[in-house]
């Protein structure tokens, strides 16, 4: 009993993160672009695809060398769809197009991982090994997950606070015509968010890939849980990701134990409907001035 | 300029005139392309195409569903395959494993489509455009996996086989009664999507869509337009449900999984947004090009969608049927220029009886109404009062205030303490929607203008708004403006004249009370006097009220009645224009002997 509990929040809270770190790649792409990308989801399944056929049983040093190499592929790709996405949005004032794009993205990538590596989920090892926490063996990854959450936020926050093409970036979020009138380089700040969620997404998906499913078609199901995250923290905030991740992680994970797994996508599904009725903004969302 | 001159000199022109809307060739041409693909392979004996244009007829509908939702509603919703699938599936429980009659079950069936589009539509009620996508895309990847866990019920992975072997018999030309029925469907759901289009309720919706604030500023509330959408486009795709069950006699889990909505949102997309042809052509493209034509590369289908979506949206975005709809309106379309839009000669269906003066009475009252936003006060403790029938003009530098007040009074923002009255009644918590049906009109500092929709049904969105039948005088100003304006674009439009259009719609509206949001920015010197001109028309000859937030103080102080100045959120001075202008609070803005 005392054993579930556990595995229930400690496995809850390490998936989680992994919607959690989702969630933050939303919110800067968010804040600099107006932009939310459907297809992040597939590009953490790429960073899991990335540890597969790059890191698999092999040592640790080699590991730590494919980590970044993983992620600054995956940038550059989120980055060159960015770039794709923005596109059309610099001569039209029509803003449905990044959705259609996005979500079209979304379906060639888990298209072209269906042709190329077939229907099947993939077996990472992970190379730290598993521990016991509350008397409970814990594959490795787990801990992993949690720590990569608490790195990004960290860097985010001290990238968006500290340096001068994070606040670019945060002034773009505040008022974007202003940020154009003041002369910075919009478009550039915009595609440099974008690569920054590659590297999170890409980076997160390669050091969970022991715990996540690798396979073709889970790319959608991480990206709504993502954005469960990070509706119920506020979008926009990262703060709130890091209570909006851990809890549709433990509510899917007490699903998957209390009524099945079949019923985990139902339960953040719920969750994400109940918010929106009862609290669109999220906890740590704020109003925004409307404006006429 | 008189108020008499313009129009004339059009009468012959016109009938050589394109249509501004070719919605209904559309029609008729989708209707044609699906009465031979549905009714020619039967006459021919084709048994296979049968079958296939079958499928095809029935995802039609389905798309041009979405398309009414996605476009005149403007939902973007990715889970219409879940409401086909509650249609079929649930039909199939009640028909296939109950043995239900057909009918009876089908009547399930249509009422759990349309229960799952109310639980599409709740949260729609509260939030949209993004939130929706990810919500009904989250139902269109659960609705599978319950269809499978829930095998109690539904069979799970082995699905439900059912036979309807009357629906199948042939009896004309070829022709069975399940051939006959998907062909009329989604011709039927054309006709359905052109009527709402051409209705009140249509063209409410399509405003709620593109601009939420002035639906609100027209009385439409754009929450219940989105659920009367989302509960429409329910009943029409469960209704495809239905039928797709005797068209492939068989339902199970993966027939319904997010891909075949994506084939329904990716047609549209493809197709031509908001055309009604899209739906038509998109899915012969989206779904027939990679499941029959390249049907050795079936396993490539996803792909192609996402391809042939993502190519679309970068190099031709207003679809196949859209970009030859471009090409048609701009060798067709030309402007007007000056002519393009006047009011005066319309206003005249207006006139007779004499010159009117504000009463004492007043209509608009605020009693220390503060408005923030954060820390910053933009409205602090604020008296006013404006009086029936006057011109009452409300100035002050940028930030002072006004159009925030403006925006409180027409109940697109809140009061955070004080009070507002309309017509003696206290509006401080009312709704933009009731504001507006209790007979306030408003133009804002960028004009609404829909270029969607033809230069009368821009007017007409006035008309739509009305709360009771209209005057004798506003029908017969309708009647001219219709005759005239029907087959007008309005995206030619000066600024100017789009100021117009505005104005003219709160006069359709029959609005007792107008605001003026900074009416005169961006106007030739021209088009200030005549504007002016209108003013005094709608206050003196009209009875109207009205408030009019400008920042030039020659117009202001020409027409008003009453001027009140703000400044940072305060009111500093208000009276009659002459005062005004002497009083030493207000020097500062008259500063070198020009009116600044």
């Amino acid at each position: 009993m005392l054993s579930e509990i556990a595995i229930i929040v400690v496995r809850g809270i390490a998936i989680g993160s992994i919607f959690a770190m989702i969630a933050m790649s939303f919110n800067i792409v968010h804040g600099a672009t107006g932009i939310l990308n459907f297809a992040q989801g597939n590009m953490l399944v790429l960073g899991g695809f990335g540890a597969f056929f790059l890191a698999n049983e092999t040592g640790v040093a080699w590991w730590l060398l494919m980590l970044p190499l993983t992620g600054i592929l995956i940038a550059g790709l989120v980055a060159l769809q960015g770039w794709i996405t923005l596109l059309p949005l610099r001569s039209s004032v029509e803003q449905d197009s990044w959705l259609i794009s996005t979500v079209a993205v979304s379906v060639i990538i888990a298209a072209v991982l269906m042709i190329t590596q077939g229907p099947f989920a993939y077996t990472v090892q992970g190379v730290v090994p598993s521990f016991r926490i509350f008397g409970v063996r814990t594959p490795g990854a787990y801990a992993l997950s949690i720590g990569c959450m608490v790195f990004w936020f960290i860097a985010l926050r001290i990238f968006l606070r500290h340096t001068f093409v994070g606040l670019a970036i945060s002034a773009l979020s505040q008022d974007f015509d202003a940020a154009r009138a003041a002369g910075l380089p919009v478009r550039r700040l915009q595609i440099v968010a974008f690569a920054i969620s590659g590297l999170m997404v890409g980076t997160a998906g390669f050091l969970v890939a022991p715990v996540i499913s690798v396979a073709s078609d889970a790319g959608l199901r991480y990206v709504l849980n993502g954005f469960v995250a990070a509706v119920v923290g506020g979008i926009g905030s990262n703060l709130g990701t890091l209570i909006g991740g851990p809890l549709v992680g433990v509510v899917t994970m007490l699903t998957a134990y209390r009524i099945g797994g079949a019923y985990q996508d139902l339960a953040s599904l719920l969750v994400l409907v109940a918010i929106l009725m009862l609290r669109p903004q999220g906890l740590f969302g704020r109003v925004s001035a409307r404006r006429v | 300029m008189a108020l008499s001159e313009t129009v004339g000199a059009r009468g012959a022109a016109s009938a050589a005139r394109p249509r501004f809307s070719s919605d209904l060739q559309q029609v008729w041409i989708g209707v044609a392309l699906i009465a031979v693909t549905g009714f020619g392979p039967s006459i021919l004996g084709n048994s296979y195409w049968v079958h296939t244009f079958q499928l095809v007829n029935i995802y039609i509908a389905a798309a041009i569903f979405q398309n009414f939702l996605f476009v005149d509603a403007g939902q973007k919703s990715f889970g219409q395959g879940v409401l086909l699938g509650l249609g079929a599936y649930v039909t199939a429980i009640f028909f296939g494993l109950h043995d239900y009659p057909f009918a009876l079950a089908a009547l399930i069936g249509l009422g759990a489509a349309t229960a799952g589009g109310l639980l599409f539509a709740f949260p729609a009620l509260r939030v949209q455009y993004f939130h929706l996508g990810f919500v009904t895309l989250s139902a269109a990847i659960v609705f599978p996996q319950l269809l499978m866990s829930l095998d109690r019920w539904t069979n799970g992975i082995n699905g439900i086989s059912v036979s309807l072997p009357a629906l199948h018999d042939e009896f004309f030309l070829g022709l069975s009664p399940l051939t006959i029925l998907v062909a009329l469907y989604p011709m039927t759901a054309l006709a359905i999507h052109y009527a709402l289009r051409r209705s009140r309720l249509g063209r409410q919706m399509r405003v709620a869509a593109i601009s939420p604030e002035a639906a609100r500023s027209l009385g439409i509330k754009p929450g219940v337009m989105r659920f009367i959408a989302f509960v429409i486009a329910a009943v029409g795709t469960g209704v495809c449900g239905i039928l797709y069950l005797p068209a492939v006699s068989f339902v199970s889990p993966q027939g319904f999984n997010v891909e075949l909505s994506f084939v329904f949102f990716f047609a549209v997309v493809v197709g031509g947004r908001g055309q009604m042809l899209g739906p038509v052509i998109g899915i012969w493209i989206v779904f027939i090009l990679p499941n029959i034509a390249l049907a050795q590369f079936v396993e490539y289908r996803l792909l192609i969608y996402g391809l042939l979506t993502l190519a679309t949206v970068m190099l031709f975005p207003d679809g196949i049927v859209g970009s030859i709809e471009r090409w048609r309106v701009k060798r067709g379309v030309t402007g007007r220029g000056e002519q393009a839009f006047r009011v005066d000669a319309f206003l005249e269906q207006l006139t007779g009886g004499s010159d009117r003066q504000p009463t004492d009475e007043i209509v608009v009252e605020v009693r220390g109404g503060t408005k923030k936003f954060g820390e910053v006060v933009a409205v602090d403790s604020v008296d006013l009062k404006v009086r029936r029938g006057e011109i009452h003009g409300l100035i002050g530098a940028n930030g002072s205030g006004k159009t925030s007040l403006l925006n409180v009074l027409s109940g697109l923002s809140r009061l955070n303490a004080g009070s507002f009255f309309i017509d003696g009644r206290e509006a401080t918590r009312l709704a933009a929607d009731r504001i507006a049906d209790s007979g306030v009109g408003r133009t804002f500092q960028t004009p609404r203008i829909f270029p969607q929709f033809s230069l009368w049904d821009n007017l007409r969105i006035g008309m739509d708004a009305r709360t009771g039948e209209a005057s004798a005088g506003v029908a017969r100003l309708a009647e001219v403006l219709e005759k005239e304006f029907a087959e007008d674009s309005a995206e030619l439009l000066s600024h100017g004249q789009r100021r117009l259009v505005e104005v003219m719609r709160t006069v359709l509206k029959e609005a007792d009370i107008v605001y003026f949001d900074e009416p005169a920015a961006g106007l030739s010197s021209s088009e200030r006097a005549n504007f002016a001109r209108l003013v005094k028309f709608l206050a003196r000859r009209m009875g109207k009220t009205i408030i009019l937030v400008e920042h030039d103080l020659d117009l202001v102080f020409n027409i008003a009645d009453t001027v009140t100045v703000m400044e940072q959120g305060r009111v500093v001075a208000s009276g009659r224009p002459e005062e005004v202008a002497r009083d030493p609070a207000t020097q500062h803005m008259f500063v070198g002997g020009r009116r600044a």
